[in-house]
């Protein structure tokens, strides 16, 4: 009897797990098609991601999945591919702004709150892309931004000199939310980088991840404290837009 | 017109020859910030007490892998530098002192591991990124800086830091 009701709960959690899947949208750009998966979410929230290439983000997707079942929307286009780019770092400079802001204010007409997030080399297009935003949609603020283990030096930092920026930091005055690992020798340029995202009237918010580092989420040889916090992601994501909700709302 | 030209080759390959120390020189004009801080073994280090050496200033992690591949070839620039006034500071940057015993019972170091678990000396010396060296000059004034991993026993690098050691 015991074993009918457990198989029962099982087969409906597998059921329900199977209405959180995936729905993948193509958007027409200005430069090109884009197919978002999205992970959609009865909430007013939407996480739109960047640049999210399809296949590699396992852990991503099981970000979203999660974030999903509790009510946030989650948008990953595949820029990548829409632009036949090959998936390595330096594709990113060719993704053209006019088309991040093309699902920008498709995510917008969805009447949610639109968050941006991004992580590494990728957060430069969520800088490029809300400056733009701002620029042309004056009335239509995006709600915030979360730019997870940044990665925004113009070069390598010289020791001793305060570290250039990327062109796209210090643009734009979407409030922010810094996530950074400890164990990373990154985290000690935090300070300098929020005072150069501040620049153009950003509020800029951090936090020190204990015991992981950078790209923890991507290792082949992630450690404990890294396997626990990759699964807990989708939590530290909505601490994050936590604080970014209380920013707003102290204003 | 031959002779210049056979010069200007020889600059060239001069210049080259330099570039491959990866030692940038240090050319903004801006005082040496302070560093005091103790070793593992408790002993407090004052990077003042070391005017009149080539000090090399090290800025490292545990978890950075370019600082510990380098390590062996830093205890072998200790053995090519010889006679030379010389001494190596290596600051581990904000870890505890478990974790930087584990790696060094590992690597075996052979220079002083400064401890600077509030990250102090690190914002003082403006670090963003390990290992970032710094060359600091008999005087007391940085030099050259180096960032990433390097083989610190090349030729290259040990004849400069002992040519600075005789200016």
């Amino acid at each position: 009897m015991n074993l009918k009701i457990i198989i029962t709960i099982c087969v409906l959690f597998i059921f329900i797990g199977s209405t959180n899947a995936k729905e993948i949208r193509a958007i027409e750009t200005s430069d090109a098609e884009i197919d978002v998966r999205i992970f959609p979410a009865k909430g007013n929230i939407l996480l739109l991601g960047f640049p999210c290439d399809e296949g590699r983000s396992i852990a991503e997707e099981k970000t979203a999945l999660s974030l999903a079942e509790d009510g946030i929307e989650v948008w990953m286009p595949d820029m990548l591919s829409g632009f036949m780019l090959p998936k390595v770092r330096s594709s990113l400079a060719d993704i053209p702004t006019d088309s991040l802001n093309s699902l920008i204010k498709e995510a917008t007409k969805t009447g949610k709150k639109v968050y941006l997030i991004a992580s590494g080399p990728d957060t430069e297009l969520v800088l490029r892309g809300a400056s733009q935003w701002e620029k042309n949609q004056k009335n239509k603020a995006l709600a915030g931004a979360v730019l997870m283990f940044p990665r925004l030096f113009k070069e390598a930092p010289i020791p001793g000199k305060i570290p250039e920026y990327k062109e796209a930091v210090g643009k734009t005055r979407l409030p922010i939310f810094l996530l950074e690992g400890e164990r990373t020798p990154n985290r000690w340029g935090i300070k300098s980088l929020s005072q150069a995202l501040q620049k153009s009237g950003s509020r800029v918010k951090s936090k020190i991840i204990p015991n992981v580092r950078g790209y923890f989420f991507k290792r082949q040889d992630a450690n404990r404290s890294e396997d626990v916090v990759t699964s807990q992601m989708a939590g530290l994501i909505k601490v994050s837009l936590f604080y970014l909700e209380e920013s707003q709302s102290n204003d | 017109m031959i002779k210049q030209l056979f010069m200007f080759v020889i600059l060239f390959f001069l210049s080259i020859n330099l570039q491959a120390t990866n030692l940038k020189p240090f050319t903004a004009n801006t005082p040496t910030p302070p560093l005091k801080l103790t070793d593992l073994q408790g002993k407090t280090h004052d990077l003042n007490d070391y005017k009149g050496k080539v000090v090399l200033v090290q800025f490292w992690a545990t978890y950075c892998g370019p600082c510990r591949k380098e390590m062996p070839s830093m205890n072998k620039m200790i053995k090519k530098m010889g006679d030379t006034p010389f001494k190596i500071l290596a600051v581990d940057m904000g870890e505890t002192k478990a974790e930087v015993m584990q790696f060094v019972n590992e690597v075996k170091p052979e220079f002083s591991i400064l401890m600077d678990e509030s990250g102090k000396s690190i914002a003082d010396w403006r670090v963003f990124a390990a290992p970032s060296n710094f060359i600091i000059g008999p005087a007391g004034k940085i030099r050259y800086t180096q960032f990433g991993g390097v083989e610190w026993d090349s030729d290259e690098i040990v004849n400069t830091l002992k040519a600075l050691a005789t200016h």
